[in-house]
């Protein structure tokens, strides 16, 4: 009798549980199928095989999102999700990692996505006769194995605790395509992109309109839920957000710099600002084996006199969110005290006469009208305390080796988006790193960072990483301005899109209302 | 007459061995050395050595130079870095559609500016010539970007009649291909006819003083006949050169047009180009928009003859 009523109540539990599912997929079915749209992209998409184009920019990765899959996804939270994955284990030191692949799923020209896929993708960026530009982003990954048809084996040179998160990328890297196209299209492969993902290539004109349409095969059943996807280059800002008030676009790219119309499509009932507050930060390095920067004073002088409140109003109308760490809000990483130097004249004053020196120095900015608008906002922060600084403008190309060979006092760089903070951090702050670019070597920091990179204990990685914000902050190193943060302006109908991680508008999965 | 034109095709090679060496100058003196571009930040030092090898830019200037016009020659302009095209491709792809612009432009900018420059002309002096040649100054001094965006936000936003940026290939839809270009060509003729009209009109009032309009008029013809046929064809020379001319501004004219109404063509070709540091698409497309516009001025120049005997006689 007492086992009966023990059955009764355990499946009273599964009758509930099975009615919750019931119910969430009753919400699902809220989610419309068919129709059509089209997205306002910033820039001309120059093709997808990864030996043409090295990288992707953001606009290509949005047409990859809905053209390819990649192992894995990032959800809402930032955590890895399966997808062409369905699950994964790491050995104890995170150096070998292996995914169990969905089985049945075919690419659009009906090869099958298996473990030797997967290889050959990355095999083909990894040769050194094949010279991808894209390969320094998987110089960490030292092998792949498929030791059988779905089973493949990352074996790495550094340890990574959340590799399963990176591999989420839309970009080149990680994005999974067919090796018989590849093979068989030879030069024309890189404009007639096969993928396993929700959308197939229909057309595609140079500069203009890029058509994809709904992969009627796609192994998740009930996905997409559109018809059709347009995607179109449209570079100037003006015109972009006028065709998506025409009705023309359904949803476009946009930055802080058009804070304008963001602001003004926050007041319209009709639009829907997709904002995402991502991980990461606009930085700056001043070179601390070049005086006056050798002083931390002056750094720290310099730092305390930067009102981050007023440039942002300067700049971008106030949209841009100030950053106190180089981590950011989009990041999982969260301080009770990141070790800010707080914002005080009078102290960076003192700081500059107890220097004792004249502060004479050279910034390096970018050649472009926002370039030149941070440099000016800076230069009179620093005017305020004593200290002359000259503007150098330089080419966007130029800054980066300037950068590598230490060719600067301070020079601007950039902490993307990105799920996990140990690449970037490892790169920028260890000692004999190239992009260590402070030139500034610390045991202690070294310490912290390798100790992130491998621990799989998040709590114990995000003390570590707020002793490594702690140290740079008070070292004075680099300096952080403003948090990345992406933006979308879409029709207020269009549901369903995902965070813009990155600056990636991923709409394989929105649908119309 | 084929002595003139053999003459004029001989100044042709200077000029395009001119035109030549300075896009390959410009191209290779602008900043950021290719090899940093390309390997962006992977730059190391050796990478960036191999690289320059490999793109033959440890070379001197001169032999870079003679080893592209050998190429050019053959017809070879080299491939985009970027999307693995040729220049010749990428231009085939692209050059449709801003002759497309650059002709509905011209015929606008001549189908406003021609008419009112008789107009004028004929009653010269008169408030209306005034005024006209008033709006036309203050018309000439309005930037294309400027009316552009003034365009779109009347014909696109409030009134919805036109689509404020796209396209749409000729040959899949003609109406909506040229619903597409109304706002851009139009853009570029408001620049264009305030020229067209203020040339013509000076040469027409010129003309008509002339004797022999006046025995026309003594004649008893129609005026109309003696505007069209006896006035209109010798006040055009100037006309034709600045028409001629204006393809040169035409081409410049669409960099910015076609980027703001997103018009895949020639003008986004470059502007890409330039902002991804293309440059070997960068070099190809000046050197042909260049070579275009030597060959369209020898074509002015030929038309010249034809409305002036003179000029075909060697007399001029």
């Amino acid at each position: 009798m007492k086992a009966v009523s023990r059955w009764r109540a355990l499946a009273r539990i599964f009758l509930s549980t099975a009615f919750c599912v019931a119910w969430f997929a009753g919400a699902a079915n809220a989610q419309k199928q068919g129709g059509s749209i089209t997205v306002g992209l910033e820039l001309d998409i120059p093709g997808f095989d990864p030996l043409k184009v090295g990288v992707y920019d953001t606009s290509a990765e949005t047409a990859a999102a809905a053209i390819f899959d990649t192992l894995t996804y990032l959800d809402d939270k930032g955590e890895a999700q399966p997808k062409l994955a369905l699950s994964w284990t790491h050995s104890d030191d995170f150096k070998t990692w292996t995914f169990k692949l969905r089985p049945g799923v075919k690419f659009h020209d009906g090869t099958p996505f298996n473990a030797e896929a997967v290889k050959a993708n990355f095999d083909r960026q990894k040769d050194p006769a094949n010279k991808c530009r894209c390969a320094f982003y998987i110089a960490f990954i030292h092998d792949l194995q498929a030791p059988d048809e779905l089973t493949v084996v990352y074996n790495l040179n550094d340890p990574s605790v959340n590799l399963p998160a990176i591999v989420t990328l839309q970009n080149s890297n990680y994005v999974m395509q067919s090796p018989t196209a590849w093979k068989t299209r030879g030069d024309d492969y890189s404009r007639n992109p096969v993928g396993t993902g929700p959308y197939i290539l229909k057309s595609w004109a140079a500069g203009d309109r890029m058509v994809l349409e709904r992969n009627p095969d796609y192994w998740n059943k009930g996905h997409p839920y559109l018809d059709r996807i347009v995607l179109k280059p449209l570079p100037d800002a003006q015109s972009r957000f006028a065709s998506l008030q025409s009705g023309e676009a359904d949803i476009v790219w946009d930055d802080e710099y058009d804070a304008d119309n963001i602001q003004k499509a926050q007041k319209d009932p009709k639009m829907t600002v997709h904002i995402y507050a991502g991980a990461g930060a606009q930085v700056y390095a001043f070179n601390t084996k070049a005086a006056p920067f050798d002083d931390v004073r002056v750094r720290q002088a310099l730092v305390m006199a930067i009102d981050r409140k007023k440039m942002s109003q300067a700049i971008t109308n106030g949209l841009s969110r100030t950053a106190s760490n180089p981590y950011g809000d989009g990041s999982w990483v969260k301080c009770k005290d990141d070790g800010a130097l707080p914002n005080d004249l009078e102290k960076a004053k003192a700081l500059i006469k107890d220097y004792g020196k004249p502060v004479e120095f050279k910034m390096i900015v970018t050649a472009t009208p926002r370039g030149r608008n941070v440099g000016q906002v800076l230069q009179q922060f620093w005017k305020q305390v004593g200290a002359n600084m000259e503007i150098e403008q330089i080419d966007q190309a130029t800054v980066v080796p300037r950068a590598f060979m230490r060719q600067f006092q301070l020079t601007p760089w950039r902490i993307i988006d990105f799920a996990d903070p140990d690449p970037q951090m490892y790169a920028n702050f260890h000692t004999g790193s190239p992009v260590a670019l402070a030139n500034y070597s610390n045991p202690e920091l070294d310490r912290l960072l390798e100790h992130a990179r491998t621990t799989a204990d998040t709590a114990k990685r995000i003390d570590d990483y707020c002793a490594v914000s702690r140290l740079i902050n008070q070292e004075a190193i680099w300096f952080w301005t403003f948090q990345n943060t992406y933006y979308a302006i879409s029709s207020a109908k269009l549901k369903g899109l995902p965070k813009i991680y990155g600056g990636v508008i991923d709409v394989s999965n929105v649908w119309m209302e | 007459m084929l002595g003139f034109v053999a003459r004029r095709l001989l100044y042709l090679v200077p000029v395009l061995v001119a035109v030549s060496l300075l896009t390959f100058l410009i191209a290779s003196l602008l900043p950021g050395d290719l090899a940093y571009v390309i390997l962006g930040d992977q730059a190391t030092p050796e990478k960036v050595e191999a690289l320059r090898h490999d793109l033959g830019l440890d070379q001197p200037v001169w032999w870079r130079y003679v080893s592209w016009l050998g190429h050019v020659l053959q017809g070879d302009f080299g491939r985009s870095f970027r999307t693995g095209q040729t220049v010749l491709q990428a231009v085939a792809e692209r050059l449709p559609v801003s002759i497309e612009l650059m002709i509905l432009a011209e015929i606008i900018g001549l189908a406003i500016g021609v008419p009112l420059a008789i107009a004028c002309a004929v009653r010269n002096g008169s408030a209306f010539d005034r005024f006209m040649t008033g709006t036309a100054f203050g018309m000439l001094s309005v930037p294309t970007f400027l009316s552009a965006i003034l365009l779109i936000y009347l014909f696109a936003v409030e009134l919805r009649w036109l689509p404020a940026t796209g396209y749409m290939p000729f040959e899949e839809d003609p109406i909506g291909n040229l619903r597409f270009f109304v706002m851009p060509a139009l853009t570029l003729a408001l620049a264009e006819w305030p020229g067209i009209m203020r040339v013509l009109r000076s040469d027409m009032i010129a003309t008509l003083q002339e004797d022999y309009i006046a025995l026309a008029k003594a004649k008893g013809l129609k005026a109309s006949r003696i505007l069209f046929v006896h006035a209109l064809k010798p006040s055009s020379l100037t006309l034709v050169t600045v028409t001629g001319i204006n393809i040169g501004r035409l081409i410049g004219g669409t960099v910015i047009v076609e980027t703001i109404f997103a018009l895949p063509g020639i003008g986004r070709l470059l502007v890409g180009a330039i902002y991804t540091r293309d440059l070997i698409i960068l070099q190809g497309v000046v050197l042909l928009v260049a070579a275009g516009f030597v060959v369209m001025n020898f074509i002015v120049d030929m038309l010249y003859a034809v409305l002036d005997p003179r000029i075909r006689h060697g007399l001029a």
